[in-house]
C-alpha cells in the first residue's frame, strides 16, 4: 500500500460520527493536549508537539492501515474526542485508545465509541482481543476499560511510563 | 484531503524526489538516531519518536499537500535523503529545508535537490518566498543555502531548534527559467 493512501472508514454510533481527522479539528486536539487531563498520556504537551501529534495520525493510518478517528458530536458538529487503534513503533502490540474532549465527559460518549471501534477493528483490520495500555492513576478510564469487559493483565511500560495493560474480550468469539 | 493529484515526482540529474514511503521508514529513522548527524534537523531520542517523525512527514503532506520529499538515488533506488517544504506549526514561515543520509553528502546532491523542490514550490504551490532556518555552527547547510543565492535575514527563538537563524531564498522573479540565481549566472 502507499504510504499515501489514508483508508480511513467512516462508522456512525448512535450520537456520534467517528472519522479521519480533518485540520478543522486541530484546536479542540491542542486544547486537550494541553490541559491537564493529557497527564494520563504523558502529556500535558507544548503545542508544537501536539502538532506533531495530530499530524502522526494521518501517517499512522497511512502506514498501519489502522489509527485513531475522530469522534464528531453529530447534534452539533463538535469534535467530542478521538478513539481508535493506536500501534507505533515502540508499543507491544496495538492498542484500543480512547480520548474524551472538555464537556463530553460523563455521557457514555467514549463508551459508544470504544465499542464500535473495537467492533470494527476485529471485523476489518483483524484486530481482535486487543489491549488497552491504561495509567493505573486514571480510575475514569480503568472504569470504562471494565465496563468494556476488559479485564488487567499485566503491568507494562508505554512511551516510557509504567501503566496497567488491560485485556479485551474478543470480538468474533469462535468465528 | 490535500494532496496534489497526481503525486509529485521531480526529477534530477541524479535523483529522483518523491514521496515517503513505508519503504523509506528504516532510512529515516538511522538518521534520525544519529545524534551528530540530524543535530541541525531535530534528533529523535529513540525508535518510537523517530518513527513518529516520520508518520508525521506523511500527515505533513496530507493536511498541506507539501512536505519533505525522499531523495532517492536515480542508479540504485537508495533513499538518500529528504528535501521539500516544511511548515510547522509556530514557524515564522514555510522552509526549504534539506539533510543527506551518511555516505550520501559532499556530492552537490542536496543542492541538486534543493533546487528542484525551490522550483517546484514557486511554479506548482505558487510559493513567492521561501526561507530556511539553519541552527547557528551548522556551517555545511549555511554554506549550501548561500550557494542556493539564500541570504542571512534574521536570527530568532525557533520553538523546537532554540536559537535559529533564517536565510531567505531569492523569490520566483529572481531566478531564471533553470532555477539559478541570475546574479550568480
Amino acid at each position: 500500500m502507499s504510504a499515501m493512501t489514508l483508508p480511513i472508514p467512516v462508522i456512525e454510533t448512535d450520537r456520534l460520527i467517528l472519522r479521519g481527522p480533518k485540520e478543522s479539528d486541530f484546536e479542540a486536539f491542542n486544547a486537550f493536549g494541553e490541559s491537564e487531563r493529557a497527564k494520563h498520556i504523558g502529556g500535558p504537551y507544548p503545542r508544537f508537539r501536539n502538532w506533531g501529534g495530530f499530524l502522526t495520525t494521518f501517517g499512522h493510518w497511512a502506514l498501519r492501515g489502522y489509527g485513531m478517528w475522530m469522534l464528531e458530536d453529530k447534534a452539533t458538529g463538535t469534535p467530542a474526542g478521538r478513539v481508535g487503534m493506536i500501534y507505533h513503533e515502540s508499543w507491544d502490540e496495538p492498542e484500543l485508545g480512547w480520548q474524551v474532549y472538555d464537556g463530553y465527559e460523563g455521557k457514555g460518549i467514549a463508551f459508544e465509541a470504544a465499542t464500535a471501534a473495537r467492533d470494527y477493528a476485529a471485523r476489518h483490520f483483524g484486530l481482535d482481543g486487543v489491549v488497552s495500555y491504561i495509567d493505573p492513576a486514571n480510575t475514569r478510564s480503568v472504569a470504562l476499560a471494565k465496563r468494556l469487559g476488559a479485564a488487567f493483565e499485566r503491568e507494562g511500560t508505554v512511551l516510557g511510563h509504567s501503566c496497567h495493560v488491560y485485556r479485551h474480550p474478543k470480538v468474533m468469539e469462535a468465528a | 484531503m490535500m494532496l496534489p493529484t497526481p503525486l509529485p515526482v521531480l526529477e534530477t540529474e541524479r535523483t529522483l524526489l518523491r514521496l515517503p514511503e513505508a519503504r523509506d521508514a528504516e532510512a529515516v529513522i538511522a538518521f534520525l538516531l544519529d545524534k551528530d548527524r540530524a543535530e541541525g534537523f531535530g534528533a529523535a531520542e529513540n525508535r518510537g519518536e523517530a518513527w513518529r517523525w516520520f508518520a508525521l512527514n506523511i500527515g505533513h503532506w496530507h493536511l498541506h499537500g507539501y512536505g519533505y520529499f525522499t531523495v532517492e538515488m536515480k542508479d540504485s533506488g537508495e533513499p538518500a535523503g529528504l528535501v521539500g517544504i516544511w511548515n510547522p506549526e509556530g514557524w515564522p514561515e514555510p522552509e526549504l529545508g534539506w539533510v543527506m543520509f551518511a555516505g550520501f553528502e559532499g556530492k552537490g546532491l542536496a543542492y541538486e535537490a534543493a533546487l528542484a523542490a525551490r522550483d517546484w514550490a514557486y511554479a506548482v504551490l505558487d510559493f513567492e518566498t521561501l526561507t530556511s532556518n539553519i541552527v547557528p555552527g551548522n556551517t555545511r547547510s549555511v554554506a549550501l543555502a548561500e550557494r542556493l543565492g539564500a541570504t542571512y535575514e534574521r536570527t530568532y527563538q525557533n520553538v523546537h531548534m532554540g536559537e535559529d537563524m533564517l536565510f531567505r531564498h531569492p523569490g520566483p522573479d529572481a531566478l531564471d527559467a533553470d532555477g539559478s540565481v541570475e546574479a550568480y549566472a
